[in-house]
């Protein structure tokens, strides 16, 4: 008998605040939260700005960022748990959490790759230092938070790109509802805010030139959009069964209801022109959820202010939801915080909820003048108020991997048991 | 540790192709990473790493070994993919480095103007660690379901108990479980020495990170068996478990066996193979006709303790 999954606690490190109070306000006001890039000098790359997190909001200091925010954003999710009913240790027998995590690309750290190469040096410093050296590899925090949070079962990586999150969050629902595992910490943290990540990024072309001009640079479905802002956070979630999670007197956020993911099987660096890809992934995850397009009120769209992505993301809407496409707001978190990668579909998964829990849907900002290939309905005037029941996430990584998830709200908003 | 009997289930699940690549072992030395025979278009191969060429090289040879024709329809089928240690190689970093470097310290100055100029722009798409699934997705023509996990061995077996789970519950059809360990490079040699324990009496040879990669096309039997599959393993077992590992407390260990281990120089140490030590050793040992019991079991540095059981069609 498949179990209903609950989310009954969230913890977010995000480039608009580090509490899911301050994050709703930011998101609902339409704040963004691009500027000039202070993690390093960029001064010479062609992209110098991006959407950064207030590391000295964090308690965690690790030279790592992607390590700091996925450690810092379990914390808060645990702990978030925890505000109503019985603790999870006490509640859960033995060390039978689990999680699921969706974790950056791998990457060095360049100041620390010319040391090793060029004068030989490795770093002396305490073990956390050396540790961290070369930022590499990605899946460090994986053990340090299931150690600190006493995690037994075994943990699993994601590395789909931009959909890594979000299959982190789909595969821990899957694996909850299926009696595979018990409760899960499930979510994803980055920061490609490096030398390598953001020239990597410049190299191909994929990221905003618009430095003059930051808040304005990230413009999901605008006709002068111009490439994605680079952002950084992390985001996790506490994923329970909900008669446990009701058991222990948990507060229940929303039920995630349905997962689906696919492979485009085309193009390395376009989507497929059909939107094959993400027609499947949606229609996996509404097929999963057992429920029919007309049933989602809300739709947060990958939507990453490339050229690429956002006509064909557009398409695949209109493909699944045929005549229903014009009903449903679909809005882009991206146009507030920038692309958070191997995070993106976490952070944007809560800041979906957060919203949908006061009574709206975020905007999209910076929607001056639809690109004509972009039609659909994308909040484009600030937040809007809707009665959310369930809604649709999507997240299309580089690459042609695909997720979407369906979300039920909980708390008597849009309940439909 | 325990192993969950997957024999207790109604249906069997049975490996119905096996395929394998080891750029140390003498066959695969030469035209062993000759990609081209499985590309849908050879105008692809710019854009691939080893890793990439490793990964659907074993992937295509898993497919023919299980008798699924070039070209095939492959709507139901799942590509569940372990990917190593971070693939940057020697002659990429070299340049790179030197050429971002002042006083022997780091110039983002020089990384920029100068530095960057010798990164061929198609190294992004060779060293993602998510682009060995793209191009066995798109080479074979799948768009089913998918788990990408990174880096060993230990999250190879959760791989297969992804795949595993999709199967029972029919997201799946024919998943395809890979594992690919582009490791003989600068980065992962550093990583393993942070990382390894090599003193005596390791079974493990540290000095060889051999490049590899293997995959198993993993069916229910009646599913294999209806296609005109012809079943050579049938996975009878297996278990993970896991202790958050004090990463911070020094060197970890590993220990891996398989037995019966009829492979060649099995009495000496033994190569590392990383994430792909599992469906390789497969490989190399199935195909005896003895229907005897293979059995995997390992112990990661990243505190996976894995245990497989595996029995052979007579």
């Amino acid at each position: 008998m498949p179990r209903r999954v609950a989310i009954t606690g969230m913890g977010v490190v995000s480039p608009l605040g580090i509490n899911l109070d301050e994050l709703s306000s930011n998101l609902l006001d339409g704040v963004s939260g691009a500027g000039p890039i202070t993690a390093f000098d960029p001064a010479s790359l062609p992209t110098r700005i991006a959407a950064e997190v207030d590391v000295e909001a964090l308690s965690e200091r690790s030279k790592d960022r992607k390590i700091a925010f996925a450690t810092e954003a379990a914390r808060f999710a645990i702990n978030d748990a925890q505000q109503a009913g019985e603790a999870i240790s006490g509640h859960y027998p033995g060390a039978s959490g689990g999680l699921s995590l969706g974790i950056g690309l791998e990457l060095f750290s360049m100041p620390d790759m010319v040391r090793l190469m060029e004068a030989g040096e490795e770093p002396e410093g305490s073990e956390e230092e050396r540790l961290t050296f070369l930022q590499s590899p990605s899946d460090i925090c994986l053990h340090q938070i299931c150690r600190e949070h006493g995690l037994g079962r075994p943990p699993m990586t994601h590395i789909s790109a931009c959909a890594a999150a979000t299959d982190a969050i789909g595969l821990a629902f899957r694996m909850i509802r299926d009696g595979e595992r018990g409760w899960m910490l499930a979510g994803g943290g980055d920061s490609m805010i490096n030398p390598m990540g953001v020239a990597g990024f410049c190299k191909i072309g994929a990221t905003t030139t618009r430095n003059d001009d930051p808040t304005k640079a990230s413009r999901p479905f605008d006709r002068a959009r111009d490439g994605f802002l680079l952002g950084e956070g992390a985001c996790v979630f506490c994923l329970e069964p909900a008669d446990e999670a009701e058991a222990r007197g948990a507060r229940i956020y929303a039920y995630i209801t349905g997962y689906g993911n696919s492979f485009d099987a085309h193009g390395i660096s376009e989507p497929h022109p059909e939107g094959e890809g993400a027609v499947l992934s949606m229609r996996r995850a509404l097929d999963d959820s057992g429920i029919r397009p007309e049933d989602i009120s809300y739709i947060n769209a990958h939507g990453t202010s490339t050229p690429k992505n956002d006509p064909i993301e557009t398409h695949a809407i209109r493909r699944v939801f045929g005549a229903q496409a014009d009903r449903v707001p679909v809005s882009s978190t991206k146009s507030m915080i920038g692309h958070l990668i191997s995070a993106a579909g976490a952070v944007e998964l809560a800041a979906s909820i957060v919203c949908a829990r006061e009574g709206f849907v975020h905007p999209t900002i910076n929607l001056d003048e639809a690109d004509p290939a972009c039609d659909l309905d994308y909040v484009p005037e600030g937040a809007r108020k809707v009665d959310v029941g369930y809604l649709l996430k999507n997240s299309f990584g580089f690459g042609g991997q695909n997720a979407s998830l369906v979300v039920r709200m909980g708390n008597g908003r849009g309940a439909r048991v | 540790m325990d192993r969950a009997p997957e024999s207790g289930n109604d249906r069997k699940l049975v490996v119905s192709g096996l395929g394998g690549i080891d750029l140390s072992a003498e066959s695969d030395s030469g035209d062993g990473l000759d990609v081209i025979p499985w590309l849908k278009s050879p105008k692809t191969k710019k854009f691939m790493g080893k890793q990439d060429q490793l990964a659907v090289i074993a992937a295509g040879r898993a497919l023919r070994d299980a008798g699924i024709e070039e070209g095939a329809r492959l709507e139901g089928a799942g590509v569940y993919l372990c990917v190593g240690y971070i693939p940057f190689e020697q002659q990429d970093l070299e340049p790179l480095v030197r050429d971002s470097t002042a006083a022997g310290r780091f110039c983002m100055e020089r990384f920029s103007s100068e530095g960057l100029e010798q990164v061929n722009p198609l190294l992004t798409f060779r060293c993602l660690p998510n682009m060995p699934i793209f191009h066995v997705s798109m080479n074979f023509g799948i768009q089913g379901s998918y788990f990408i996990t990174y880096p060993g061995v230990g999250q190879y077996y959760l791989a297969l108990e992804r795949a595993v789970g999709d199967l029972r519950r029919g997201v799946v059809d024919l998943a395809l479980v890979g594992a690919v360990a582009d490791q003989d490079n600068f980065l992962v040699r550093h990583q393993l020495r942070r990382l390894s324990s090599s003193g005596a009496g390791s079974e493990t040879d540290w000095s060889v990170v051999p490049d590899s990669a293997g995959c198993l096309c993993l069916e229910l039997e009646d599913s294999a068996r209806r296609r005109g599959g012809n079943p050579r393993l049938e996975l009878v077992s297996f278990g993970i478990e896991y202790e958050a590992p004090d990463l911070l407390a020094g060197p970890a260990t590993y220990s891996e066996k398989i037995a019966p281990d009829r492979r060649p120089g099995a009495a000496g140490r033994r190569p590392y193979h990383g994430a792909a030590s599992l469906p390789l050793s497969l490989c190399q040992l199935s195909g005896a006709g003895t229907a005897e019991e293979i059995v995997h079991e390992v112990s990661t540095f990243d505190g996976f303790a894995a245990t497989s059981c595996w029995r052979e069609y007579a």
